[in-house]
């Protein structure tokens, strides 16, 4: 069988500046995943990664991001996301981090690792925080999201907008 | 050994560790200008010199120097003669040896 085979990299997007959650759009995170190629593996690397390189998926809320490239170049992907320093969008710069979460060959396991992930997630926001409100919020969110899978995406929404 | 055909102003030792360097940072980025390449001699009348780089790291080496155009706006051109894991083999062409 010859097909084109697909590494799917799961990333989230850290940064000090609450303002950077409104520039994380598709094309400003493509564009700089991009730049940080070029300038870690040159021209080469550049044109190798950019065959079949998009942006998936992407969540402003969580700063999750999903990006797809070929699996004989996802290796050259990997080692430049460390130096994705600043994203920018409409002439603004914010600095920010990526951090590798999974690397999977197709979308839905990247999808099953997510929701597994943002469980754990919920349950260590509800561990840490202090308000007694922020608990019962992020507690109704828990209760609902263990019924369907549908529902914990929304709790998560909900939650990091109620902690935020 | 390399050759390079050139206009003007011929580059010292440093200056061709930077030309080289320089290619390959164009062509591989920071990680092939992190690449240990080290210009054992050169020789700045005929402008040729010889190479040493990890083996892993030939063909990195050498499509950058194919694919490098200018140095200080001039075209120029690195034309490979030799290359060989035994420096001693670079003394000899044993092609065009007298018996």
């Amino acid at each position: 069988m010859v097909r084109f085979k697909n590494r799917y990299v799961l990333c989230e997007v850290l940064s000090d500046d609450p303002r950077c959650r409104q520039c994380i759009e598709e094309r400003a995170v493509g564009l700089a995943v991009r730049d940080a190629i070029g300038r870690v593996h040159g021209d080469y690397g550049l044109a190798c990664c950019s065959i079949s390189f998009t942006v998936k998926y992407l969540n402003a809320y969580t700063g999750t991001v999903l990006l797809r490239c070929r699996k004989d170049s996802y290796r050259l992907l990997c080692s430049a996301l460390p130096f994705v320093r600043h994203l920018e969008s409409r002439n603004q710069r914010y600095p920010c981090a990526l951090n590798t979460l999974h690397v999977g060959g197709t979308i839905r396991t990247c999808q099953k690792f997510l929701i597994q992930y943002n469980r754990r997630q919920l349950l260590m926001l509800l561990q840490n925080c202090t308000n007694e409100e922020e608990r019962q919020c992020i507690q109704k969110s828990l209760l609902s999201c263990s019924l369907t899978e549908e529902q914990s995406q929304s709790g998560d929404e909900e939650d990091d907008d109620g902690t935020e | 050994r390399r050759e390079l055909p050139d206009g003007g102003a011929r580059p010292n030792a440093a200056q061709f560790k930077q030309l080289v360097v320089t290619a390959l940072r164009e062509l591989h980025g920071e990680v092939g200008a992190a690449l240990p390449v080290d210009v054992l001699t050169y020789e700045e009348k005929t402008l040729s010199a010889i190479l040493r780089v990890i083996s892993s790291g030939l063909v990195k080496l050498w499509s950058a120097l194919t694919l490098l155009g200018s140095y200080q706006n001039r075209t120029c051109a690195f034309r490979v003669l030799q290359t060989s894991p035994f420096l001693l083999a670079l003394s000899g062409n044993s092609r065009e040896l007298v018996l």
